[in-house]
């Protein structure tokens, strides 16, 4: 290092020394280092001196030598802050029930989107080895069967366990309703009559070991694992076996009374947090649904979870697995070109169970699954209203800031520091965090019940939760802060002399601040309700748009296999009731969660390069058309008279289109297996979600008699289906009848998009619910700002008009200005949202006009209340004391 | 009489401002002590006990005229007070009395 020429101690230390040390010992111990500093310059050179003048200065540091803190604890300091406080608070009654009010709003609804999201991000995670659970996924990205999906043929779980020793334990479950899983009739084996119950699935003994699930009788290892098994929740057990301990008794599913099924076990209830919702678990052992069905591996119908040893490699395992599976089980039985584009475009993966419930968007599995989406975009609205809330704080805390400034000025002046007036000013601020805070959670306690409601969640408030007394006082606290902490600085650094002069502009100082607060709680708000009418627009356009068949009216029974033998002379006597128009027999139907299939279809005698492959084959009889309204452009329905027609095929416009069969009538098209005569074209209708493009579709005629769709003249249909019921109860006593309506499960379908649209109606009215309570705040505070102003511009002859024009102008401009801003975000995240949808309402200028329109007026009329008041008084009143 | 808290370092402190006599201060002190009892001994050491015998009313201090050195900053000069010495003499009778105690140690030292 080079010797400066003037060599000097190292600043930092000095800095530092200066810093900590008592200013009555401060010259002796700096004069004494230097002193040394000097000394050892000469004796030890540069370097050596800083080093030691450093050691010097550090071993100086002592509990004798540091600074008093000059901070001294008071409570009688505190007392004055909360009772000084307190009796602003009550003083100015409107204003702080405005921000009391406001802020409570943006807590509780922060609150109640927090137990959401908690609920939300807990899914699965209760397992004893929840890190070491997952499912396996397989994706494609290439070709018709492109996306991801957890079906797998059955013996996949076995060549998993028997080919990777990584594996502990590997289960499947078949919820199929193909294969009775899904809802089925069940009773005890003594009891006559059935009870449709849902949550029915086969699943293997693993299942239980690996989720370790909770046993209220029976012993979990061996309850799944003999033939004819059954498990069930012990809801369900509280249900048909009352107080007792069905162990081994015997149920009867499906009316099958030959195989009926043995009670294993009974586990605890799925709690709501899983994304396993089951209440019967039917063993798979010795289950072959048809003849070398658990050895083919040419139909996939299990979900695999799997156990994995603990420390493996997930991503070699990954790679090893499809490697394996591909070349030594399924390279058989594809060609060359058929291996080549899988193990192009293919993987397996597997995904933690935890990540099941939000990270499944992607994944065709039959569920119903949380979406992160949704959880970042209700985190996102929850945090904006709290924000909008604190900017009330804010805006009102320095608008009124003239009003404490005498206050700040005079306690100045008698000798208060700036540190104890923040101390003030942020007392002020918890008291009102504190009330807010009492006040939001018990409205988020009201309002519970209601938001459940809204998000499809059972949420319990956790009054009693380790975690929520703290973290409630804890929230407090940091709003607390975090909305005072502005205002705090800024009243507290008036200077006393300009404010006891009068010189401070009255509320006029930082207004661009508080203008750009307003501009922010408004484009907010303006977004929301753009949001808002963007989504019931899309709402309104699903429930209205033509499907290509007729939903209305149109009643659907369930279950009606069980009505056997019996069911064409169901059908008979349902189409000579008065009331009912016509009758299908089919469970193909075009709404979702109802049966499908995939099938490859070309026209006889060409080669089969028409990519065709995931065209539905639907078993109907001749009366689906008719009481579905759908409507045949070419050709004709099918005929009971002709014979003929068992070998014809109703097509759609997408499959004429894609095999290129114009005209279509009378051509042959084939699956391989069989081929059939075209004998009409149906106009294309959307009998998937209108996510979804609509795909190839053949109607033949068939038996699947699992629903019956019946379509009703008249209004009347409770009398409908009453005269039904009693047809029903006539030929299957037994049997419950279960009847839904298809305008309602079509709605169904659609439940996620009216939550998000009652979300963003909701969260809208809150947003601009606060934020024109801190406008009406505003207003009229700066209304009586300028009342002599006012007084004086009457006085001169200015009318109303022109008054109240100025006090709206400038809240005006801000509003427009919010629009210009709001406009573009809101287009943009509309349109994103919206490109879901293949088939979506496309967004025109008047959602935004009425938007604008709407959010000026409310502004206007919360403006103007205040305003009008203004301009309207007696400018003697106001001017009476100058 | 009240008894003395007379540390061993703080006796030594107090018995380099007397020799010092007049010129005793921080760094002076504790060259002193390096020199004279060939000790290694930390200026904030010296700093301490200076300012422990201060407290306990054994020296006292003024400040010296300020000088070019030291960066402008003026010396803490500490002489010895009445009790200070009353102190120093105590101590060192307790330890002649003990010494006298030891059988075959006469003292080798006297005092004038």
């Amino acid at each position: 290092m080079k010797v400066p020429i003037s060599p000097e101690p190292p600043r930092w230390a000095d800095r530092f020394l200066e810093w900590y040390c008592r200013s009555e010992l401060l010259e002796e111990i700096q004069g004494d280092a230097y002193e040394l500093f000097d000394k050892r310059l000469i004796a030890n050179g540069y370097k050596a001196a800083r080093r030691a003048f450093v050691w010097d200065v550090l071993r100086s540091f002592r509990l004798s030598t540091i600074r008093r803190i000059t901070y001294k604890f008071s409570s009688d300091m505190y007392k004055s802050n909360f009772k000084i406080a307190w009796r602003s608070l009550v003083k100015h009654k409107m204003y702080s029930a405005i921000k009391i009010g406001g802020f409570a709003i943006g807590i509780a609804a922060c609150l109640l989107i927090a137990l959401f999201i908690k609920d939300e991000l807990s899914y699965d995670s209760n397992y004893p080895e929840a890190e070491r659970i997952y499912r396996v996924v397989a994706e494609t990205t290439e070709g018709e069967f492109a996306g991801q999906g957890v079906d797998f043929p059955a013996p996949f779980a076995k060549a998993l366990k028997d080919e990777f020793p990584e594996f502990e334990k590997v289960a499947r479950i078949n919820p199929n309703s193909l294969f009775t899983g899904g809802g089925n009739p069940i009773r005890r084996i003594e009891a006559a009559q059935n009870t449709y119950e849902e949550g029915f699935t086969f699943a293997d003994q693993e299942l239980l070991d690996i989720l370790q699930i909770k046993m209220i009788y029976g012993d979990r290892k061996h309850a799944l694992d003999e033939p004819n098994t059954i498990v069930i929740s012990e809801r369900k057990a509280q249900q048909y076996f009352p107080n007792e301990n069905p162990v081994g008794k015997m149920l009867i599913t499906n009316d099958n009374k030959d195989k009926p099924v043995k009670i294993g076990g009974v586990m605890a209830n799925f709690p709501s947090t899983s994304h396993l919702q089951y209440d019967f678990l039917i063993s798979m052992k010795g289950v072959e649904f048809y003849n070398g069905e658990q050895s083919n591996w040419g139909a996939s119908n299990y979900h695999t979870y799997v156990l994995l040893k603990p420390g493996v490699d997930i991503a070699k395992l990954e790679k090893k697995m499809f490697s394996v599976i591909v070349h030594k089980y399924l390279g058989a039985q594809m060609s060359k070109t058929e291996l080549e584009l899988v193990e192009r475009s293919s993987r397996l993966y597997l995904q933690p169970i935890r990540d099941i419930h939000l990270h499944s968007a992607e994944i065709h599995d039959g569920m119903r699954h949380g979406d992160i989406r949704f959880v970042w975009l209700f985190g996102a609205i929850a945090g904006f209203i709290l924000l909008i809330a604190c900017i009330n704080f804010v805006n009102l805390s320095t608008a009124r800031s003239s009003n404490r400034a005498k206050e700040v000025g005079l306690r100045k002046t008698v000798g208060s520091s700036r540190g104890a007036l923040i101390g003030q000013f942020l007392s002020e601020s918890l008291l009102f965090s504190w009330f807010s805070f009492v006040l939001g959670v018990l409205l988020a306690w009201a309002l519970l019940p209601y938001f459940n409601q809204l998000s499809g969640k059972t949420l319990q408030f956790p009054w009693l939760a380790w975690w929520f007394l703290p973290m409630m006082v804890l929230a407090c606290l940091f709003v607390g802060m975090l909305a005072g902490l502005y205002p705090a600085f800024y009243l507290s650094g008036f200077n006393p002399i300009n404010v006891l002069k009068g010189k401070l502009s009255k509320g006029s100082s930082n207004a661009n601040l508080r203008s750009a607060l307003v501009v922010f709680q408004f484009t907010t708000s303006i977004v929301l309700i753009i949001g808002t009418l963007i989504v019931t627009r899309q709402m309104n356009f699903i429930l209205h748009k033509k499907l290509g068949f007729d939903k209305e009216q149109v009643l659907l029974l369930n279950g009606t296999q069980t009505l056997g033998d019996n069911l064409p002379a169901f059908k008979n006597r349902l189409q000579q009731l008065p009331m009912v128009q016509s009758v299908a027999v089919s469970d193909y139907l075009p709404i979702a969660e109802s049966k499908r299939n995939g099938n490859e279809f070309w026209e006889a005698g060409k080669d089969k390069e028409g990519n065709s492959s995931g065209t539905q084959i639907w078993q109907v009889d001749s009366g689906y058309i008719p009481t579905l309204g759908m409507k045949i452009v070419e050709g004709r329905n099918f005929s009971t008279a002709m014979k003929s027609d068992s070998q014809g095929v109703i097509i759609n416009q997408a499959l004429a289109k894609k095999l290129n069969l114009a005209p279509a009538l009378g051509k042959r098209i084939t699956n391989g297996g069989q081929s059939y005569q075209v004998i009409g074209v149906v106009e294309d209708f959307h009998f998937e979600s209108l996510r979804e493009n609509i795909g190839g579709m053949c109607l033949v005629l068939g038996n699947s008699s699992n629903v019956v769709s019946v379509k009703i003249k008249g209004q009347d249909m409770q009398k409908a289906i009453q005269q039904i019921s009693a047809i029903w109860k006539d030929l299957a006593p037994t049997q419950p009848i279960r009847t839904t309506f298809l305008d309602d499960s079509y709605a169904k379908m659609y439940a996620d998009v009216r939550r998000m649209g009652y979300i963003f109606s909701n969260f809208a009215i809150l947003a601009i619910v606060v934020a024109c309570l801190g406008l009406f705040a505003l207003s009229t505070y700066l209304a009586e700002q300028r009342r002599k102003e006012i007084g004086i511009r009457k006085v001169l002859g200015a009318s109303v008009g022109s008054v109240m024009g100025l006090l709206v102008r400038n809240f005006l401009v801000l509003i427009l200005i919010s629009l210009f801003i709001a406009v573009p975000t809101a287009w943009y995240l509309m349109q994103k949202w919206l490109e879901d949808f293949v088939y979506r309402y496309h967004i025109r200028g008047d959602v935004f006009f009425l938007a604008g329109f709407s959010v000026i007026l409310i502004a206007l009329l919360t403006i103007s209340v205040q305003a009008l008041r203004s301009a309207l008084s007696n400018p003697l009143d106001s001017l009476r004391n100058e | 009489m009240h008894r003395i808290h007379l540390g061993e370092f703080e006796e030594l402190t107090l018995l380099f401002v007397a020799v010092l006599h007049g010129n005793a201060y921080g760094v002076a002190v504790m060259e002193e002590i390096e020199q004279q009892t060939g000790r290694a001994v930390n200026i904030s050491a010296v700093h301490a006990a200076l300012r422990r015998l201060e407290e306990k009313g054994y020296v006292n201090s003024e400040w010296s005229e300020a000088t070019a050195q030291r960066g402008g900053r003026r010396k803490r000069l500490f002489s010895i007070t009445q009790a200070g010495r009353a102190a120093l003499e105590q101590s060192r009778d307790t330890y002649l009395k003990l010494w006298e105690q030891i059988p075959g140690m006469a003292p080798k030292i006297s005092f004038s």
